[in-house]
């Protein structure tokens, strides 16, 4: 570090070092919350569509939606304090003795009640976010109940099984038909499970005598995992199935071939 | 009320109540009527009953592991003082000076001793025993899961590796700062001459002692299936070695209050003279928060232990849907404490490092009041959050919502913290020893922390996330990244006044950076895992999952390697490092002010202040 | 709830420790509230889920209301007894031991009633098990009203023989009273929380 970027960064009492804007300090933070706001924000957009599995469901868009644009909003607060960390990282002092006393700032009244303020108007956006997909999905839920397929899915120690009342079958695999909404009724045999259809973005725990519901809309064709997400004893990590979002004519396909082998699933 | 002047302890007569029961007693004698009590309520329980029931092995093994801890204060001494007072004859002065353990060299750190510094270093030993073990288990954890269709360990011994690490480094997390720096450093920062309550302090770290040996016996009772959040009914299907895990949890619910009381007490009532709470150093009311929001949080975990207890002994049906019970009980109990716990680990190991910040940038803490808000908002809306941990439960879908907002809004408070530190830091020139690094560690580490709280707790990205392994990192970049990372920083912080020794530097260095540049592989490549679908606490995974998963296990590696270097570290510079100056880092808390050893009661003449700690710097205007 | 620590604060007047120590036991006092907290937490809302109609199975028999309340009278009365004394010191020596013999009394009334559940049924091989969430739950508040019962008869009998000793301090044994007063107070509305729980069936 030279002299005269130190004489800038720690103003001596009463002197005036012109103008925030035009600080050395300022300036390299201000470049170091751009870097590391702008890789945030690329990060959030392309890593997580690349990381998660494919999207078969309304649902799960959602659910990627969000994980994408939260990283986006949140990116600038992150940026900042990185920014700031980083600058007085850069500004290091090595030796055995302690460095020059520093400027001796108590508090800034301003910065605290705008930093407080944007935090909260942060969280706001979160909230509000949250409640509009939340409210959409159940609005949806409640208008589609007529139209939409029921599943009764039931967890045990270690499978899953599923029932499909409307066509009388059972079967181990989940099969469901594209752009129909479904409706999982979910209990669980023993202990506590959670139903999760990966690619749906969907999950509700089965618990013992009380039914879960959950509704989701699958808008393409596709494979599905079916896996717990509830620790539920040894083999939980087995406890796992497949499936397919399908045409409508393969599902029904599907349906026909289960009802004559007598509506069990081989 | 009798009256001790101080005089250095070579001058003064080593005290030697003859007759006295309490001169005989030890860690030995302790354990030997511990293992008397425990095995003689064993025999004598089993002898006639049925015990192909398990409802009978349960409350054989569960009485006789509670046993074990009584019969160990028995023999250690600690109810000696109970029952003097009880028959009215008093602890007399000489008695209680030889309970402090006043010149008796390393015989005291393992006796009934109250004197708060030897507490605090018979906590430290303890924290870093129970991290050994727990880190040891995640090694192996890791191990297992270094490539799909692994068999190292079956399902049966993973899963209880699960559950054991989780509750061992819960345990240690909740008092790696509090228990070490609370107890040693914090009484001789705040002016006082000790705790509150001494044989209180001596009474919270025996009787965690007692907890370890039966957390250990789990392992030789067939494990515990239902990792550490134990939920019910898994908790009742599960064998003999969920025992252990019940009674470790009563236990250590008992040592917390205990000690959550002492250390508020000690704050409220023994400040020294002028230290008005707006002189309180912020390491002491971080500890306090934390530890006053531990004192109401724990007893629902014990109540939810004691009715998992009741359920496998006696028959009750309290998680039992059959006659009435329901899982969701257990949770909402569970996360009742389990929320508020999460804060109480985090909030010493932040209120550690903006004690450090401050003195290696020579400037005062930014907005010390920002602070105490942030900790206080903290702890007053962590009680109101249980339910997002039960979003996918099925329990009252309805109220996701409001439990979603007070969720978010923690996200506030949290921000002051960081502001508070980015604040210290602007426009200062770090002095970038040990203690200091581990200020940018916790800045990254819980940065990333935080931010993939704000996806987990709204209920849509919840959806998806829940259970799996995304939600482990989260909490791991959370307690490990901000809680371990503050508390390592507090011990190369305190550690010159603990030992009197420095701790040594090219090993700190090379521990920190083995340590957070393996943590960051390894749970950015647990991200990975979660993102990609993989659910959490499986022994098992399908190959889609084996590079992120690869990843993780280098890191835990590096994270491993890291650990035992500093621990070498520790070992070597506590015997044989360079000797430590009074005030090594020119420090303004009243802890810099003494000597080391530091004197019985601390302070000669009792401090006045005058100021509060942080008049760094030059004036600004 | 003997803390004997003279000899560390030195420097404090009798008056301080007094003071902290009473803090100390009434943080205790926080704990234990939300023990209670958590126990009545369980009894309304597994009563208002009543899983499976099995918060009271058919058939199955349940306490008094007056039962609930006859457990807690051992814990009012020695809290009552112990207020006064702390008001009257020459009545001390009486208060103190209807304290100690209301508190036995109301912990063999307790057992007594532990011992003649009403409501355990027997599975099908034979062995007893506690049918229904009522059950459950009354068995768990009964549990904890006897810990009272014992903390606080220890309490009081040491008070009992303290009360008999010349020997002691009478300074420091008045804060004790009073450290004392706090915990009979605190185990005395536990108990009537636990009563009233326990009336809603």
């Amino acid at each position: 570090m030279v002299n005269h970027e130190e004489e800038v960064l720690a103003p001596t009492p009463g002197q005036r070092v012109g103008t925030f804007s035009k600080r050395k300090d300022v300036k390299r933070t201000f470049w170091l919350w751009l870097f590391f706001t702008i890789v945030f924000c690329v990060l959030g957009r392309l890593a997580y569509p690349h990381w998660m599995p494919p999207v078969l469901s309304k649902e799960m868009q959602g659910n990627e939606d969000i994980m994408i644009w939260f990283t986006v909003i949140s990116a600038p607060i992150a940026g900042i304090v990185l920014a700031v960390a980083m600058e007085s990282f850069l500004n290091m002092h090595r030796g055995d003795t302690p460095p020059e006393e520093g400027v001796a700032i108590r508090t800034n009244t301003p910065v605290v009640i705008i930093w407080t303020a944007g935090s909260v108007f942060f969280c706001i956006v979160a909230i509000v976010w949250g409640l509009v997909v939340m409210n959409t999905d159940a609005t949806k839920a409640a208008a589609d109940s007529a139209t939409s397929l029921t599943v009764d899915v039931t967890g045990a120690q270690w499978n899953w099984s599923f029932f499909y009342p409307a066509q009388n079958i059972h079967t181990h695999t989940l099969n469901l038909p594209v752009d129909r909404p479904v409706t999982f009724n979910v209990i669980s045999d023993d202990v506590n499970h959670s139903f999760w259809p990966v690619q749906l973005g969907v999950k509700v725990d089965a618990n013992r005598l009380a039914t879960t519901v959950i509704h989701a809309t699958p808008t393409k064709v596709g494979v599905l995992d079916v896996k717990c997400a509830e620790l539920c004893g040894l083999y939980h990590a087995y406890m796992e199935t497949s499936g397919q979002v399908q045409t409508s004519a393969d599902f029904t396909s599907w349906v026909s071939s289960i009802q004559a082998t007598g509506g069990v699933q081989q | 009320m009798t009256t001790l002047t101080h005089a250095p302890a070579s001058s003064r007569p080593i005290p030697n109540p003859k007759k006295s029961l309490i001169t005989r007693l030890h860690m030995g004698t302790g354990m030997v009527v511990g293992i008397i009590f425990c095995w003689g309520t064993y025999f004598a329980m089993k002898a006639g009953r049925d015990m192909t029931d398990s409802h009978n092995v349960n409350k054989v093994l569960l009485a006789s592991m509670m046993m074990w801890s009584f019969g160990f204060l028995v023999g250690i001494g600690a109810l000696i003082g109970p029952f003097r007072w009880l028959i009215g004859k008093d602890l007399t002065a000489e008695e209680q000076l030889y309970l402090a353990g006043d010149g008796q060299g390393v015989k005291r750190y393992f006796k009934y001793c109250t004197d708060h510094k030897v507490v605090g270093i018979q906590y430290l030993v303890g924290v870093m025993t129970m991290l050994g073990a727990g880190g040891t288990m995640a090694m192996m954890i890791r191990t297992n899961l270094a490539t799909p269709g692994s068999h190292f360990v079956n399902p049966n011994v993973y899963n209880s590796l699960v559950g054991l690490h989780g509750i061992t480094m819960i345990i240690a997390l909740i008092i790696v700062s509090t228990g070490p720096f609370g107890n040693y450093i914090m009484p001789i920062m705040i002016g006082a001459a000790d705790m509150a309550f001494p044989r209180l302090n001596a009474l919270s770290w025996w009787v965690l002692f007692t907890a370890i040996p039966v957390l250990c016996s789990a392992w030789f009772l067939g494990g515990i299936p239902t990792g550490w959040t134990a939920y019910a009914p898994l908790s009742d299907q599960a064998g003999p070695g969920m025992n252990a895990f019940l009674a470790t949890i009563i236990i250590f619910a008992l040592s917390t209050a205990v000690a959550g009381a002492n250390i508020t007490t000690t704050v409220i009532a023994m400040r020294a003279k002028g230290m008005k709470w707006n002189r309180v150093p912020i390491f002491v009311i971080g500890a306090t928060i934390s530890v006053a929001l531990a004192v109401p949080a724990f007893p629902t975990f014990m109540v939810a232990m004691i009715q998992t207890a009741m359920d496998r002994t006696i028959a009750t049906g309290f998680y039992d849907p059959n006659v009435g019970g329901s899982g969701w009980l257990y949770a909402n109990l569970f996360w009742i404490m389990g929320h508020p716990e999460v804060y109480v680990i985090l909030i010493p190991g932040v209120a550690a490092l903006m004690e450090i910040a401050p003195v290696f940038v020579r400037k005062p803490l930014f907005s010390y009041n920002a602070a105490i808000a942030g900790f206080a908002g903290i702890a007053g809306l962590s009680i109101l959050v249980w339910a997002h941990h039960m979003y996918m439960s099925g329990w009252m879908p309805a109220l996701n919502g409001p439990f979603m907002v007070t969720t978010e809004f923690i996200s506030v408070p949290t921000g002051l913290l960081f502001l508070v530190l980015i604040g210290t830091l602007w426009r200062g020139k770090p002095w970038m020893k040990l203690p200091m690094l581990s200020v940018y560690a916790f800045i990254w580490d819980f940065l990333i922390g935080g931010i993939t709280g704000i996806y987990l707790s709204d209920v849509p990205a919840d959806n998806y996330l829940h259970g799996s392994m995304y939600v482990t990192a989260h909490f791991h970049y959370t307690l490990m990244g901000a809680a371990l990372t503050g508390a390592i920083g507090g011990l190369a912080y305190w550690f010159p006044k603990m030992t009197g020794r420095m701790l040594n530097e090219r090993g700190g260095y090379i521990s920190f950076w083995l340590v957070q540049i393996g943590f960051n592989v390894l749970f950015l490549g647990m991200f990975l895992a979660g993102a990609e679908g993989q659910p959490r606490r499986v022994a098992d995974y399908a190959h889609l999952f084996a590079h992120a998963n690869l990843i993780s296990t280098i890191g835990a590696y590096s994270v491993g390697i890291g650990m035992l270097t500093l621990l070498w570290a520790i070992i070597h510079s506590a015997r044989s490092g360079v000797v430590a100056p009074m005030n090594p880092w020119g420090a303004k808390t009243l802890e810099w002010t003494v000597p080391y050893p530091v004197p019985l009661v601390n302070f000669d003449t009792p401090p006045v202040v005058t100021s509060d700690p942080y008049g760094y710097g030059r004036s600004a205007k | 709830m003997a803390h004997d620590t003279e000899f560390h604060i030195h420097h404090d007047s009798p008056e301080k420790v007094g003071r902290r120590e009473r803090l100390g036991v009434r943080i205790l006092i926080v704990a234990d509230g939300s023990f209670l907290f958590s126990m009545i937490f369980s009894w309304f809302y597994l009563r208002n889920l009543n899983v499976n109609g099995a918060w009271l199975p058919k058939g199955v028999h349940t306490f008094t209301t007056s039962s609930g309340y006859m457990a807690a009278a051992g814990l009012v009365v020695a809290a009552v007894a112990h207020r006064i004394g702390e008001k009257k010191m020459e009545a001390r020596k009486i208060t103190s031991m209807v304290a100690f013999l209301a508190l036995i009394f109301g912990l063999y009334y307790q057992w007594h009633q532990m011992a003649h559940m009403p409501f355990i049924a027997q599975d099908d091989a034979g062995r007893p098990f506690y049918n229904g969430a009522y059950a459950s739950n009354w068995v768990l508040v009964a549990g904890a009203n006897m810990f009272h019962y014992l903390i606080g008869g220890f309490v009081a009998l040491g008070l009992v023989i303290r009360g008999r000793r010349a020997s002691i301090d009478p300074v420091l044994e008045e804060w004790r009273q009073r450290i004392a007063g706090s915990w009979f107070t605190w185990i005395a509305v536990s108990g009537i929380l636990c009563a009233i729980a326990t009336s809603f069936k």
